[in-house]
C-alpha cells in the first residue's frame, strides 16, 4: 500500500511540474524573456528528478528475482536516491557558477511583473510538492533526521539499546506498550517479537522496500525543496525590483552606475553614453541614475545562500546512499562482536571471511565461513549460527563450513591469522588448511598482506585445490 | 601491572597526523602508474583552468573567466576519479568488509551522472543560443580551442602508452567496453566558447557553451583496477585495465573531435559569418557526449545492482550443471553471483545434500568448478536433507 502510495505522488507531482514546464517555455516565447527560459530548464531538471524516482520505484515494486538480477530490483531506490543526490550536487555546481558570473556582470530583471507571477505559480506547485513527500518521505514525518539507519523493526532488543532509532520504533510499533530502554518488559517485548517476525518473508520484504523507498522518496524531496527555495528567491527578488529597482527608461538621458562598461558593450549603455558624448555642448538637465546597485547583487546573493542550505541537506542523503552501495557493513551492526559470539560457539574452530552488507532498507545479508569439526555436528551449529544472524536482524545468511581434522591446531591458527589481519587473504583459508610447511604459509600471509584485494594467480589456486583434492579423494 | 605510559598518540599535534596523511596520500598516488598519471593530467587541466582565468580576468573577458570556471567544474570529476583509484587501495576494515574496492565502480558511476548532466546543460545552453544567437568573439575564440586541443593531444598521448598492452591470459571476460571509461578524456577544447555575453539582453548565462568541445565522454576515472588483481604476481597491464585505458583513449578521441568541431565552427563564423554553427555544435556535442556516457552507465549501473556478472551469463548455467551432478547433491538453490568489481566474482549458494555425502569433497569440488569460471570468493551452503 504504502509502495503505491508513493508511485501516485510521484505521478502526480510530475504531471504537475511537467505542465508547469510547458507554461514557463510559452511564456518565456511569449515575453521573450530568456531568464525565464532558463528557469524552464531549472524545471525540467525537476522534471527528470521525479522521473528517475519514479523508474527507481517501478523497478523496486517489480522486485522479482530473475536470473540476470538474483537479488531482485529493490536496489534500484537506493540507486535512484544517489542519483538524485548527485544530481542535485551539479545542479548546485551551476547554479554557484551562474551567480559568481552574475556578482561579474550584473543585469536587470526584463519583465518583473511577469516573473513575480509565474515566481508564485511555481512556488505553489513546489510547495504543494513538499506536502505531498514531506508527509510519507519521513514514514510519520521523522525519516529525514535519522540518516536511515535501516530500521530495525524485527528485534526490539536491540532497538532499545539504539537511542537514535527509537523514534522510528515509536512511529511504527503503535501497539507496543513498552517503555524502550525497559529491560523487565523483555518478556512482552520477547512475544511482540515473535508476533512481528512470525508474520514471515512477505512483511520482511515490505519493510525493507519501504525503508529504501524512504531514502528514495528523500532524495525527491530534497529536489523539490531545491526548486521551492529557488522559486522563493525569484519572487522575492522580483518583488524588491519591482519596488526598489529605478530603471533606466530608453527614451531619458539615463546613466548606469551598476555597469562596469569595458566588460559590456551592451546595447543599454552604448546609447546612453553615445546619446551623452554625442551632444557635448548641450547640458543635460536631468540625469537620471538607474536604481541602487546592490538590488543587483541580492540575487547571486540569495543563490549562493540557497547552495549552502542545499548542499547541507543533501550531503546525509549522498553519503548513506553510497555506503550502502560501497558495501559497508551496516551501522547498528558490530562486526567485532558479532565475530565474537560466533567464535564462543562450541564445536566452532574459527571464523573468517565474514562479510555483512546492506542490500537495501533492512535487508541484510552475511556471508562467512566457519570452520568446525566434523560434519556430523554441523547442522546442528549451523542453526545456532543462523539464529545468532538473525538476531542481528540479518536474515540472508550464507554460512560455508570448513572441516579440519582436529590435529591440526597449527593450521588452524595460520589460516585465521591471515584473515583476521584485515588484509583480503588471495583464497579463502579453506583451501590452505592442510598441512603446509611453515614458510609457504607465512610468505602467504605475507604476500596477501600487501594488497588490499590480492588474488591469487589462478595456477597457484587451482594447484592447492588439486593438492587438497589429491589429500581427500 | 602497571601502565608504562598514558597513550602518547591521543596527544599527538593535530597538524602532524594532517601533514603525515597527506604526504601519505602523495606517496599512494605516485605509487600506481594510472593514478599518478590521472593526477599529471589533473594538474594540467587545473593549470590551464588558472592560466585561463587569470588571462580573462586580465582581458576582462568574461567568456574566458566562466569558461575557466567549467574547467574547474570538469577538474572536480578529476578529482574524483583520482580520489577513487586511491581509496579503493585502502585495507579492510570493520565497517568495509570488503574494502574499499567498490569506490571505483561507484566514482565511474558518479562521473558518468555528472557527464550527462553536462550533456543536458550544454544542450539546454545551445537552444536557449540558437533562439537568440548573440555576438561571439571571434578573435579570441580561435588560440583557447587550438591551446585546448594540444591539452587534448597530450592526453592521448599519455593514456596510449599507459595502456599496458598484454592481456590478461584470462578466461575470456569480453569486456567489450570497460568499465571506467577514461576520465581524463576530457582535454579542454573549451576553447572556442564563444563567449557572448556581450550583447545578452539580459540573458543570463554567461557562458555560451556553444562548441563546448567537453565531450567528455566518459568521465569515469581511468584507473584500471589493480586491487582486484594481484599486482606482484601479474605483470602490470592486465586485460582489464588494458580495456580501460583504451577506454579513456577512445573518449580522448571523442573530445578531440569534439575540439575539432569547435575549431571548424569557428572557421565558419569568422569567414561565413554562420552563427548558427554554435549552437549546432554544442548540441551536437552534448548528443554525442551523451551517448557514449550511456555503456559506461549501463556497465556500473548493473554492477550495483548486484547483477550476476555478464561475462558469467553463460557459464554459470552450465557450472550449476556440474555441481547438481556431483555424487550426493540433490539440489542447488539461492545461486547469487555479484561483482565487487572489475573481475571480482563473488558468489553465494546452498547446496542439499545426502545425509551420507562427504560434504568435504563436495565443497572442495564445487570450489574447483567455480573457480575455474574465475569466481574466487564463494560461499557454499550445505544442508543436509532429513532423510
Amino acid at each position: 500500500m504504502g509502495l503505491g502510495q508513493n508511485r501516485l505522488r510521484l505521478v502526480c507531482m510530475l504531471s504537475l511540474t511537467l505542465a508547469f514546464f510547458f507554461v514557463e517555455v510559452v511564456v518565456s516565447r511569449i515575453t521573450a524573456s530568456l531568464a525565464m527560459l532558463s528557469d524552464s530548464f531549472h524545471m525540467l531538471s525537476d522534471v527528470i528528478a521525479l522521473i528517475v524516482a519514479l523508474i527507481a520505484v517501478s523497478f523496486a515494486e517489480t522486485a522479482r528475482a530473475s536470473s540476470k538480477n538474483t537479488y531482485g530490483w529493490i536496489r534500484a531506490e537506493v540507486m535512484g536516491a544517489l542519483v538524485n543526490a548527485v544530481f542535485l550536487t551539479a545542479l548546485c555546481f551551476t547554479i554557484v557558477l551562474e551567480a559568481v558570473e552574475r556578482y561579474t556582470l550584473p543585469h536587470e530583471i526584463e519583465n518583473p511583473r511577469v516573473v513575480i507571477w509565474v515566481g508564485v505559480a511555481g512556488l505553489l506547485v513546489n510547495v504543494l510538492g513538499l506536502f505531498l513527500f514531506h508527509g510519507h518521505a519521513g514514514f510519520g514525518g521523522h525519516g529525514h533526521s535519522h540518516g536511515g539507519h535501516s530500521h530495525l523493526h524485527k528485534t526490539n532488543r536491540r532497538e532499545y539499546e539504539k537511542p537514535e532509532t527509537r523514534e522510528e520504533e515509536y512511529n511504527f510499533m503503535i501497539k507496543s506498550n513498552s517503555s524502550p530502554g525497559d529491560q523487565t518488559s523483555d518478556l512482552k517485548s520477547d512475544s511482540l517479537n515473535l508476533r512481528i517476525t512470525a508474520k514471515g518473508s512477505l512483511e520482511d520484504l515490505d519493510h525493507s522496500s519501504e525503508s529504501a523507498s524512504q531514502m528514495n522518496m528523500r532524495g525527491v524531496f530534497l529536489h523539490v525543496l531545491g526548486d521551492a527555495l529557488g522559486s522563493v528567491i525569484v519572487v522575492v527578488n522580483a518583488l524588491i525590483f519591482t519596488f526598489v529597482w529605478t530603471p533606466c527608461h530608453s527614451d531619458t538621458v539615463c546613466f548606469n552606475p551598476c555597469r562596469s562598461s569595458h566588460l559590456t558593450e551592451h546595447q543599454h549603455v552604448n546609447t546612453t553614453v553615445l546619446s551623452i558624448s554625442k551632444t557635448p555642448d548641450r547640458m543635460p538637465r536631468t540625469v537620471s541614475v538607474a536604481g541602487p546597485c546592490w538590488v543587483l547583487y541580492l540575487d547571486p546573493t540569495l543563490c549562493l545562500i540557497m547552495v549552502c542550505i542545499l548542499l547541507y541537506t543533501t550531503f546525509p542523503l549522498l553519503k548513506e546512499s553510497a555506503l550502502i552501495l560501497l558495501q559497508t557493513v551496516p551501522k547498528q551492526i558490530d562486526m567485532h562482536k558479532l565475530n565474537g559470539k560466533l567464535r564462543s560457539l562450541d564445536g566452532v574452530k574459527a571464523v573468517h571471511d565474514l562479510h555483512i552488507w546492506q542490500l537495501a532498507g533492512s535487508r541484510i545479508i552475511a556471508t562467512a565461513h566457519i570452520k568446525c569439526t566434523d560434519p556430523a555436528s554441523y547442522m546442528d551449529i549451523a542453526k545456532r549460527i543462523k539464529d545468532i544472524f538473525h538476531d542481528e536482524g540479518i536474515h540472508a545468511t550464507t554460512v560455508q563450513p570448513e572441516f579440519s581434522p582436529i590435529s591440526e591446531g597449527s593450521g588452524d591458527s595460520q589460516c585465521e591469522l591471515s584473515c583476521r589481519s584485515q588484509c583480503k587473504p588471495k583464497l579463502c583459508c579453506n583451501l590452505t588448511k592442510r598441512a603446509k610447511p611453515e614458510s609457504e604459509l607465512t610468505k602467504r600471509k605475507e604476500e596477501s598482506c600487501r594488497h588490499t584485494v590480492g588474488w591469487a594467480d589462478r595456477k597457484e589456486v587451482e594447484d592447492t585445490v588439486h593438492t587438497e583434492m589429491e589429500s581427500t579423494v | 601491572m602497571l601502565p608504562l605510559s598514558i597513550k602518547d598518540d591521543e596527544y599527538k599535534p593535530a597538524k602532524f597526523n594532517l601533514f603525515v596523511k597527506i604526504s601519505g596520500w602523495f606517496r599512494s598516488i605516485l605509487a600506481d602508474k594510472t593514478s599518478r598519471n590521472l593526477f599529471f593530467f589533473l594538474c594540467l587541466n587545473l593549470s590551464f583552468a588558472f592560466v585561463e582565468l587569470l588571462f580573462g580576468i586580465w582581458s576582462n573577458s568574461l567568456g574566458l573567466i566562466s569558461d575557466s570556471f567549467h574547467m574547474f567544474f570538469d577538474c572536480t570529476a578529476l578529482l574524483a576519479g583520482l580520489a577513487a583509484s586511491v581509496i579503493s587501495r585502502w585495507r579492510s576494515n570493520d565497517s568495509f568488509s570488503y574494502g574499499y574496492v567498490r569506490a571505483e565502480v561507484l566514482a565511474g558511476f558518479v562521473n558518468g551522472l555528472f557527464l550527462i548532466f553536462t550533456a543536458f546543460f550544454i544542450f539546454s545552453e545551445g537552444v536557449e543560443r540558437a533562439l537568440e544567437p548573440p555576438d561571439v568573439h571571434h578573435e579570441r575564440l580561435l588560440p583557447v580551442s587550438i591551446a585546448g586541443l594540444l591539452v587534448n593531444l597530450v592526453g592521448i598521448f599519455v593514456f596510449q602508452h599507459g595502456g599496458h598492452g598484454h592481456s590478461h591470459g584470462d578466461e575470456g571476460h569480453g569486456h567489450s567496453h570497460s568499465l571506467f571509461n577514461g576520465s581524463v578524456g576530457h582535454g579542454h577544447s573549451h576553447g572556442g566558447h564563444g563567449h557572448s555575453h556581450e550583447s545578452k539582453h539580459g540573458h543570463d548565462h554567461g557562458h555560451s557553451h556553444g562548441g563546448h568541445g567537453h565531450a567528455h565522454g566518459g568521465h569515469g576515472h581511468s584507473h584500471d583496477d589493480p586491487h582486484c588483481h594481484d599486482d606482484h604476481l601479474h605483470t602490470p597491464g592486465k586485460g582489464s585495465s588494458k580495456q580501460i585505458l583504451q577506454g579513456v583513449f577512445l573518449h580522448i578521441v571523442a573530445d578531440t573531435l569534439g575540439s575539432v568541431g569547435v575549431i571548424i565552427s569557428a572557421i565558419l563564423m569568422q569567414k561565413y559569418d554562420l552563427m548558427i554553427a554554435d549552437p549546432i555544435c554544442s548540441m551536437l556535442i552534448s548528443i554525442l557526449i551523451g551517448v557514449s556516457v550511456v555503456p559506461l552507465l549501463r556497465e556500473s549501473i548493473g554492477i550495483l545492482m548486484q547483477r550476476t556478472p555478464p561475462p558469467l551469463d553463460h557459464t554459470l548455467p552450465e557450472c550449476y550443471q556440474r555441481v547438481q551432478q556431483l555424487k550426493g547433491v540433490y539440489n542447488l538453490q539461492e545461486p547469487h553471483f555479484w561483482t565487487l568489481c572489475t573481475d571480482v566474482y563473488i558468489g553465494t549458494l546452498k547446496l542439499l545434500v545426502a545425509p551420507d555425502a562427504d560434504s568435504r569433497w563436495i565443497l572442495s569440488q564445487t570450489h574447483n568448478i567455480f573457480t575455474q569460471v574465475g569466481v574466487r570468493q564463494l560461499y557454499v551452503q550445505i544442508e543436509v536433507a532429513a532423510m
